[in-house]
């Protein structure tokens, strides 16, 4: 018998008793949408929890200071970066050149008079205070922990946008909800020359005006003000026109930082090791990770063995339904065998009927999930958003639903395998089934 | 394709195990010619349906030989044994035998089917039978929605779709009206000349034996011929068959 003869007969089997193939799929679906449901909740929570140690940037990201390593604290998270080195053309160029290495994102900062013409809550001017402005390149965001409140980050190359922190807000008395609040407002920044005026050592500006268009989650470098790395270019080649002076910290290393991205989470710790060896201190929340990756993978194998037991029992379901069937189905069978079919005809026909009750029920029970995990999803990011935290992004977890299918389908083969071991070996006789 | 030739020498068949062991066919001999026509009456538990089964392959044979159309059916395994049911034998059962949820063109083309054959052929030879047999026009029904008579047609018409060289027939008659058996009974007699098959058939309906050509009653495990009038032969041998 050819399988399309076997699956159009197993489809009219199934007819035969709608009432029950059924019941069996609808449990063979609320089990495939509670496996579904807990492993892309189970995987939205592991994203949500690593994106947050990872501050919106890569997993798999490492911090590199312009300063040499301390050999005590090399393998700590949060090292403590030792004597300052500057961080030039030649050193960015051998870290990109190390293996394991994916991107290298260079930070640039520099000390700036920031004149921010708002008042706070209580109507208070706020004075002008020096800060560090952080400049990065624009295009690589993506890649940098640093992640948008509200509003956007300032156009690649531009000299009048900016975006600040949850710091700067808080120096107004604002909290993230408030973010809306600057976002268009704008603040004037002049980056110091010191320059010697007879016996004294005087300052002098390079003012500019920007716009603020966005705020971001994180601290960007150590400043609460983020700009294209032109701007800080622009202001760090006036600054360094002048005088060296104390008061404005400004450093002659080229580069303040690196944002280093290996290739792979566990690959981290080796390139760790080579850029300590070029020369530079690096910190990186792998072992955090790496930690509290094992307390998720633990939440996951015990959810998945939740959905996986429901799924057995949906696939006992299964057997004590086809077994049901057989029983009822001897002559049938009796007289399939009469006409000619082999016995693996008849083990074909009811291995096929068990696999389309696993099959439906995995994909129906594969888009519940879904629905089922969209509407969780949607409650916590109701709650979340009461506490004026960022919602979880839920994707369409193509991956689970596929081996949802694959494996209710599988099981449910396994599950109809003895009760089509016994339809194949009724005698024929049971056609006649008389004496 | 020429009638299949019955040989059994020696039947010997059984239900049941040590004290409550059944003995139902006793060393029995049958011998049946191509093409013949034969019936065999019984009273109800005499084991008509055994040797039914027996001949059809159905049953292997427990003790004795059994040769239909060349095949030593004791020599043969599972799946030749199957492969013999679909390609020598054809079937037509007291309770019809069809598959609830299949359309009559379906059940008729489902033996076809299970050869492997395409389904474009299958279908077109189903159609072709159900039409010789007066039912084109039910093609698309399921059982359920055909009367006996024209269920046991339909089942008459699948039993023929492979072409058999046997057609074994099992109380054909037993759930029909009159009028249905009639009819049933000149399709059942116009195949050995038509379809050029042996016909065996187990009934107890004697208007359906009468028109065989040989008659068996089977008694106490035996074949008792009762084709002569007043005669019962122990060893009997004729154009149609013989028995003991």
């Amino acid at each position: 018998m050819r399988w399309r003869a076997a699956i159009a007969l197993a489809t009219k089997g199934l007819r035969r008793r709608p009432g029950r193939a059924v019941l069996t799929v609808l449990a063979v679906t609320l089990a495939s949408a509670l496996l579904t449901a807990l492993l892309t909740i189970s995987t939205t929570a592991e994203t949500r929890v690593l994106n947050e140690l990872a501050k919106g940037g890569p997993l798999a990201g490492i911090k590199v200071a312009a300063a040499q390593p301390d050999p005590a604290q090399i393998d700590q998270d949060n090292a403590q970066p030792g004597a300052p080195k500057d961080l030039d053309e030649a050193a960015l160029a051998r870290i990109r050149a190390l293996p394991s290495v994916r991107d290298v994102i260079p930070v640039v900062s520099t000390r700036m008079l920031i004149v921010a013409p708002s008042e706070n809550r209580d109507g208070d001017l706020v004075d002008p205070y020096l800060d560090t402005v952080v400049g990065v390149d624009i295009g690589s965001v993506p890649n940098l922990p640093v992640t948008l409140v509200q509003g956007r980050f300032p156009a690649a190359g531009s000299l009048v946008e900016a975006a600040v922190t949850e710091g700067y807000l808080q120096r107004f008395g604002l909290t993230r909800t408030d973010a809306g609040q600057v976002i268009g407002t704008s603040l004037q920044m002049a980056a110091p020359q010191a320059f010697r005026n007879g016996d004294q050592v005087n300052a002098r500006g390079r003012w500019i005006k920007v716009q603020i268009v966005g705020v971001v989650a994180q601290e960007a470098g150590d400043g609460q003000i983020l700009v294209p790395a032109e701007q800080i270019q622009v202001a760090r080649e006036w600054s360094l026109q002048g005088i060296a002076d104390d008061r404005f910290d400004t450093s002659t290393s080229p580069y303040t930082g690196l944002f280093v991205v290996a290739d792979g989470i566990d690959n981290v710790g080796l390139v760790r090791n080579e850029i300590t060896a070029v020369g530079y201190a690096t910190s990186a929340p792998e072992n955090l990770i790496a930690s509290v990756r094992r307390y998720l993978r633990v939440v996951e194998i015990v959810l998945t063995s939740i959905g996986s037991i429901a799924l057995v029992v949906a696939a006992l379901g299964i057997t004590n339904a086809m077994l049901a069937a057989v029983r009822e189905r001897r002559r049938e069978i009796g007289v399939l065998k009469a006409i000619g079919s082999r016995d693996r005809d008849v083990r074909r026909v009811f291995l096929v009927e068990a696999a389309a009750l696993g099959f439906v029920g995995g994909v129906l029970g594969a888009f519940t999930g879904l629905l089922i995990s969209r509407f969780v999803g949607g409650v916590v990011n109701g709650y979340l958003a009461e506490q004026g935290l960022r919602g979880v992004q839920l994707e369409v977890p193509v991956v689970t639903m596929a081996a949802t299918v694959v494996g209710a389908t599988v099981l449910a083969v396994l599950a109809g395998t003895l009760p089509a071991i016994r339809a194949a070996r009724l005698p024929a006789r049971e056609a006649v089934g008389a004496v | 394709m020429p009638g299949a030739t019955i040989a059994v020498r020696g039947l010997t068949h059984s239900y049941g195990s040590g004290s409550r062991r059944l003995g139902v066919l006793d060393g029995l001999d049958l011998d049946v010619e191509a093409g013949g026509y034969v019936a065999i009456t019984g009273a109800s538990g005499a084991g008509k349906s055994t040797l039914l089964s027996v001949l059809g392959g159905l049953d292997a044979p427990q003790a004795g030989q059994v040769v239909v159309g060349g095949h030593d059916l004791h020599a043969l395994s599972r799946n030749r044994l199957a492969d013999f049911r679909r390609d020598t034998v054809g079937f037509v059962f007291q309770h019809f035998g069809l598959l609830d949820t299949l359309t009559a063109l379906e059940n008729v083309a489902l033996a076809n089917t299970l050869k492997g054959e395409r389904a474009a052929v299958g279908r077109r030879k189903a159609l072709a039978l159900l039409d010789a047999v007066g039912l084109a026009d039910r093609a698309g029904h399921q059982p359920a929605a055909l009367s006996g008579g024209e269920r046991q047609r339909v089942a008459i018409a699948r039993s023929l779709v492979n072409r058999p060289q046997l057609l074994l027939a099992d109380e054909p008659t037993g759930n029909l009206d009159d009028d249905s058996t009639g009819v049933v009974i000149e399709l059942l007699e116009s195949l050995p000349a038509d379809q050029g098959c042996t016909l065996v058939v187990v009934t107890h309906d004697h208007r359906l034996a009468a028109r065989a050509e040989r008659r068996f009653r089977l008694d106490a495990g035996r074949l008792l011929d009762t084709s002569v009038p007043g005669s019962v032969a122990d060893t009997t041998s004729s154009s149609a068959g013989s028995a003991s």
